[in-house]
């Protein structure tokens, strides 16, 4: 099977039918960069796993769309969906809706998260647009809005704020971009929902840019739970001065085929990044997670763990890159991914990277791939359990490990509710 | 000629001078590569007509290949028309006719190596077929050999006298479609090792090889092949070295080894091919392709290497495990000092059920080294119940030297049980002091924590090497702290 | 034996002893107390050559020789020796590798041959017969894994093999029950030799309960502020080091 590419004419002709808008130069100087390059494909290293054939023909197909309706883009309806998840996890809550902000709920909140916190519609700046890679670039060559969340130093929030992309397949392409600048001191906790509000196919492609002055600490959940059909690309860039810290948890739970890039850059001593991850995989989804740690300077810390529980014919892939510059001494590293496969069918890749180029460093990485624990397992049945129930618990247990580091407690018991739905899916499936 | 028709830079200066020559019975070829040049190779080493197709075969395919990129390394471009391809022993007088007339510099390293008096001649390229040590080790214990059945012979000796054995078996596990470098191997090898251990059969003794890359010149494009059948059990010694010179200077060479069932090999490198001087002139580039197929069920092969030598090491020796409870072992201890780059490391493919793997890896970098661990743990859907357990070190000596890994793991059986663990650490001031207190010199202390670090790998080679690898490992790391 | 006098050291610009003076002769035992941070582990160090700290001002003299000219491992092989308060994890190096190569180190410094694996082996095992060690410390790799109180145990079997002239014991007594004290202090006891100046460093009294020392000096501030004889490990136990900084504000 020939993998299909992204179609640059119909990108070009789609993108010159958008109306006019304050992203326009953004967009058509993205569309020009992006031309020599065109989706990654599977000859890409980073890519080697991930294939975004299907990705490329839903947008080709949605290009054609929108040039047939000259720019138009559909309107898209509230689901209950969205109600119930603003209801369970207690944040501010902004809903993005096909990359469009729901103007109402920007208003009501800006100036009520928090004494020094305000959002507002993104004016797209020059150093916003730093990232040079395709799916940033395709990200802004069909930008239509975007989302700044803006911290004054020393400032804090009483609840989480909750972004939820709601998307929709009424429009098969989505962009979504945010940013989010955190002053000296300034403490912000944020809840990013990815859910699907209609089952169909969808490809969406986000962009999350935060950058922390000295200091600042964001604690970032991402809560991924996306219909059967979705193709999602997510980004997450985060750039650390002195003495901030970004703690990262992640929890891929649906979508057909997702890809996640989780890439920090400490530039100050003294500063810290946590990386927690889950995924969940059954039938064929395709989850990828690729994160990279840059320790530009010393002394710093960063942690990482991911885990994966894999059933049916499941593919996912764990990629992570830690990297000491020259000079970075003090660099103190932790790095560990652990999977779990239940079905003779399922396939995980994965590859922990450190590359090193100062000396003074500790630095420790580690994957396995494995199953149950059997001492476990017959421990438990010594107490009565049943083998099934022995085995669900320990699933569910080892998953349930990642829950210990969130970083924003709100969401506890509503993950802990999806994860089980999820984890008796995924055990069905695997046995 | 006291020039060396293999330094790739002395080539291009080379090549006015000897561009015209085209008679096959001269000595060197010119320098460039084409099917004439093939035939010649092949025409002089009066190999069975097979022979001349296989490499051929291997041209054409190479001819389609780009040379990878991929490796954590950086070299200026190779120009593969300007190596000479293939050079017949020189006359004995050009080579040095005592130790008197070698290079000092290189005579203090053997002797820090401890390498007794005749074998420092004898590396030093003073006797007349010093080329290949196993010659000299298969004539001295041949009866005992040819009384247990085994056949220890250079390569080009097997083609013409066992073409059958030749024929099944070469290629067979690194075909000559595999990458770049073997390609190449296979198309332009001149000599090497064959072994084979009949069904049953323990090898007598250890097997060793001394290559060497120096006026010699047939060390540069070798090619072993080891078969063991069934049964069988066989230890084989590899050592390489090579006389410092200022250019740069191209081994790419294949090693293949197939373990029938119940076989086991064990395969011994100490490569110790010239570095480069500290500021990075000349050296050994070593892109070796070694791969091991344990064809039989509860085969066993396993790779042990101390690299402290090359310029550039391009290198993965790997195991494919095919036969049931199959076992693939990786010991590597790789110093890289100065301007030394490696890229190594190993793949390990299941296939097998409940075949296993360990992979013990220890990477050494100082001055302004830089190494990389590259490895893959690959695990078949039908490989039931295998295992593999890895583990990665490195240590760094030194603010500017840098510390790679890349391991892939890629997992398609739930029985499978894969472990990867690594660790990147430098040597502590705490641990010097320590040793200082205890009266001990800094560059002892040093010697003595690497040493420590590199144990487990140690003590999987054969007593002799694993003397001379500690010795090596303390010359390579010389003047590294300080 | 060893001189110290008027000894000023600092670490990245701190200062810490702030004129020490110190006198020890051989055969005698000197117990070093003082609260935390008062200097006392960096006496240990700068009299062994940790770099890390900066002597400004002072000398120490150690058998006539001016010890702040010469490198750590010349001080050892010259008969200093310290205990670590924190021993050294050296993973995969061995002990008997360690210390076969420190004695043979002071032989050669000192113009004598080399003693073989043989005869090393043979001392090693009736040192640790006497220390009563597990002969299986030797092929340990060096403090790697064991515990607190194995770890000092080893840094006296360290002690017994070097036959120091002097002898700094960092802390000795810190992290140990009671059985492990009794038993470094037995093997510290059995080394006690006219010849031999032990200079003990702690925070407690309890240790001086199993080795009495002939002089016990406080230490506050960088300086020694008192000494005495046993007796004062006596009452500074009583009277908590505050009696000493009160006093020597006084």
């Amino acid at each position: 099977m020939k993998a299909t590419g992204l179609n640059q004419d119909l990108l070009r002709a789609a993108v010159e039918e958008f109306p006019a808008d304050e992203f326009s130069a953004a967009r058509s100087s993205a569309v020009a960069k992006l031309a020599g390059v065109g989706f990654p494909t599977v000859g890409d290293e980073d890519w080697k796993y991930t294939n975004l054939g299907l990705a490329a023909e839903i947008s080709n197909g949605w290009l054609k769309t929108i040039i047939a309706n000259h720019g138009a883009i559909a309107e898209q309806s509230n689901s209950e969906q969205v109600a119930m998840i603003c209801q369970e996890i207690d944040a501010h809550w902004i809903i993005i809706q096909n990359g469009i902000i729901a103007s109402d709920s920007l208003a009501e909140l800006d100036g009520q998260a928090g004494s020094g916190i305000s959002l507002s519609k993104l004016e797209f700046a020059d150093k916003d647009d730093a990232d040079d890679d395709a799916m940033s670039l395709f990200n802004v060559a069909l930008l239509r809005d975007g989302l700044r969340i803006t911290a004054r130093a020393n400032a804090t929030t009483d609840k989480p704020i909750g972004i939820l992309l709601a998307d929709s397949p009424s429009s098969a392409v989505t962009q979504t971009r945010i940013v989010i600048d955190v002053g000296d001191n300034a403490h912000l906790r944020v809840v990013e929902y990815n859910l699907s509000v209609d089952p169909g196919r969808q490809f969406t492609n986000s962009v999350v840019q935060a950058n922390l002055a000295s200091g600042a600490t964001v604690d970032h959940v991402r809560i991924q739970n996306r219909a059967d059909d979705h193709v999602g690309v997510n980004k997450v860039t985060v750039n650390l001065d002195r003495d901030a810290s970004y703690n990262h948890n992640s929890f891929d739970l649906g979508g057909a085929l997702t890809r996640n890039d989780v890439i920090t850059k400490i530039a100050g001593k003294g500063a810290a990044v946590n990386l927690n991850g889950l995924y969940l995989a059954t039938g064929t989804q395709h989850i990828d997670n690729h994160t990279s740690i840059l320790h530009l300077v010393g002394p710093s810390t960063s942690e990482e763990e991911y885990r994966g529980i894999l059933a049916g014919s499941s593919q996912c892939v764990f990629n992570g890159k830690v990297i000491v510059s020259p000079g970075a001494d003090g660099t103190d590293s932790r790095q560990s991914n652990h999977n779990l496969l239940l079905s003779d069918r399922a396939e995980i890749d994965t590859k922990p990277e450190l590359e090193i180029y100062a000396d003074d460093v500790k630095c420790a990485h580690g994957a396995t791939v494995g199953q149950l624990d059997e001492t476990a397992l017959f421990y438990l049945r010594t107490r009565g359990l049943g083998m099934d129930e022995a085995r669900k618990m320990i699933t569910r247990a080892f998953a349930a490990g990642t829950l210990s580091t969130l970083a924003v407690t709100e969401c506890q018991d509503h993950l802990a509710k999806v994860l089980d739905q999820r984890l008796d899916n995924l055990i069905g499936d695997g046995q | 000629m006291s020039t060396d028709p293999n330094d790739l830079e002395s080539l291009v200066n080379r090549r006015y001078e000897h561009g015209f020559v085209t008679d096959i019975e001269s000595e060197t070829l010119p320098p460039g590569l084409n099917e004439d040049v093939i035939r010649a190779i092949s025409a002089r080493k009066k190999e069975p007509e097979f022979m001349l197709d296989w490499r051929l075969k291997a041209y054409r395919h190479w001819l389609t290949l780009q040379e990878p990129e991929w490796a954590h390394v950086h070299y200026p471009q190779i120009d593969y028309q300007d190596i000479s391809y293939f050079s017949a022993p020189k006359s004995d007088d050009d080579r040095p006719k005592s130790l008197d007339e070698v290079d000092p510099k290189l005579l203090e390293t053997y002797e820090k190596l401890g390498i007794p008096l005749h074998e420092r001649a004898r590396l030093a390229g003073v006797a007349v077929d010093a080329v290949f040590d196993s010659v000299s080790v298969a004539t001295t214990f041949k009866d005992k050999l040819h009384d247990a059945g085994v056949i220890f012979c250079p390569f080009s000796e097997a083609v013409i006298k066992h073409p059958d054995l030749v024929k099944k078996y070469l290629g067979s596990v690194v075909p000559h479609r595999d990458n770049f470098f073997a390609a190449l191997n296979s198309a332009v090898f001149t000599d090497g090792s064959f072994v084979y251990i009949p069904k049953g059969v323990r090898c007598p003794m250890e097997l060793s090889t001394y290559f060497r890359i120096n006026a010699a010149n047939t060390g540069q494009f070798e090619r072993t092949l080891i078969v063991a059948e069934e049964g069988s059990h066989v230890s084989y010694l590899e050592g390489c070295t090579a006389p410092m010179r200022d250019e740069n200077q191209l081994h790419a060479a294949v090693v293949e080894l197939v373990a029938m069932k119940d076989a086991e090999i064990k395969y011994s490198t100490v490569q110790n091919w010239y570095p480069g001087d500290e500021n990075g002139k000349g050296g050994i580039y070593n892109f070796v392709t070694k791969r091991g197929d344990c064809r039989g069920d509860n085969s066993r092969i396993s790779w042990t290497q101390v690299e402290t030598g090359s310029a550039i090491t391009w290198k993965y020796p790997s195991c494919i495990l095919r036969g049931e409870n199959s076992v693939g072992e990786f010991y590597s201890v790789a110093v890289t000092n100065n301007m030394q780059q490696a890229d190594t490391g190993t793949k390990m493919i299941h296939i097998g059920k409940n075949s296993s793997s360990t992979i013990v890896s220890k990477g050494i970098s100082a001055g302004r080294a830089q190494q990389s661990y590259r490895g893959l743990v690959k695990v078949m859907p039908q490989a039931d119940g295998a295992r593999n357990h890895t583990q990665c070190d490195s240590l760094l000596i030194g603010k500017n030297c840098g510390a790679h890994t890349f391991p892939y793991m890629e997992v398609k059986n739930p029985s499978a049980k894969v472990e990867h663990e690594a660790t990147t650490s430098r040597i502590s001031e705490n641990q010097l002091f320590y040793c200082r207190q205890r009266g001990i010199s800094e560059e002892d202390a040093v010697n003595m924590i690497v040493n420590g670090f590199c144990k487990e790998v140690f003590k999987e080679l054969p007593m002799e090497f694993a003397v001379e690898a500690q010795a090596l490992l303390n010359v390579s790391l010389e003047g590294a702290v300080g | 034996m060893l001189e110290v006098k008027n000894l000023k050291a600092s670490i990245v610009g701190k200062e810490i002893l702030s004129g020490l003076n110190l006198s020890v002769a051989a055969g005698e035992v000197h117990a070093i107390m003082g609260p935390n941070g008062s200097g006392k582990s960096t006496l240990a160090q700068v009299i062994a050559g940790q770099t890390d700290y900066e002597v400004t001002d002072g000398s120490v003299e150690f058998l006539g020789k001016d010890l702040l000219e010469l490198e750590t491992e010349e001080r050892a092989r010259e008969g200093i020796f310290l205990g670590f308060q924190y021993p050294v994890e050296i993973p995969g190096v061995n002990n008997a590798y360690l210390l076969k190569a420190a004695v043979n180190a002071k032989r050669k410094h000192h113009g004598l041959s080399e003693i073989d694996a043989f005869e090393f082996l043979k001392l090693a095992r009736e040192k640790m017969a006497m220390l009563g060690m597990d002969q299986s410390f030797l092929n340990r790799g060096v403090n790697e894994g064991f515990s607190g109180g194995e770890k000092k145990r080893n840094e006296i079997l360290q002690m017994a093999m070097l036959e120091p002239l002097l002898a700094i014991l960092d802390e000795t007594d810190s992290g140990l029950d009671i059985d492990a004290l009794k038993a470094v202090a037995n093997g510290v006891n059995s080394l006690r030799d006219p010849e031999r100046a032990i200079v003990l460093v702690t925070h407690y009294q309890r240790l001086l309960d199993y080795i009495e020392p002939d002089y016990v000096h406080v230490l506050s501030g960088g300086r020694i502020v008192r000494s005495g004889d046993k007796s004062l490990a006596l009452e500074l136990e009583e009277r908590g080091y505050e009696w000493v900084r009160e006093a020597a504000n006084a």
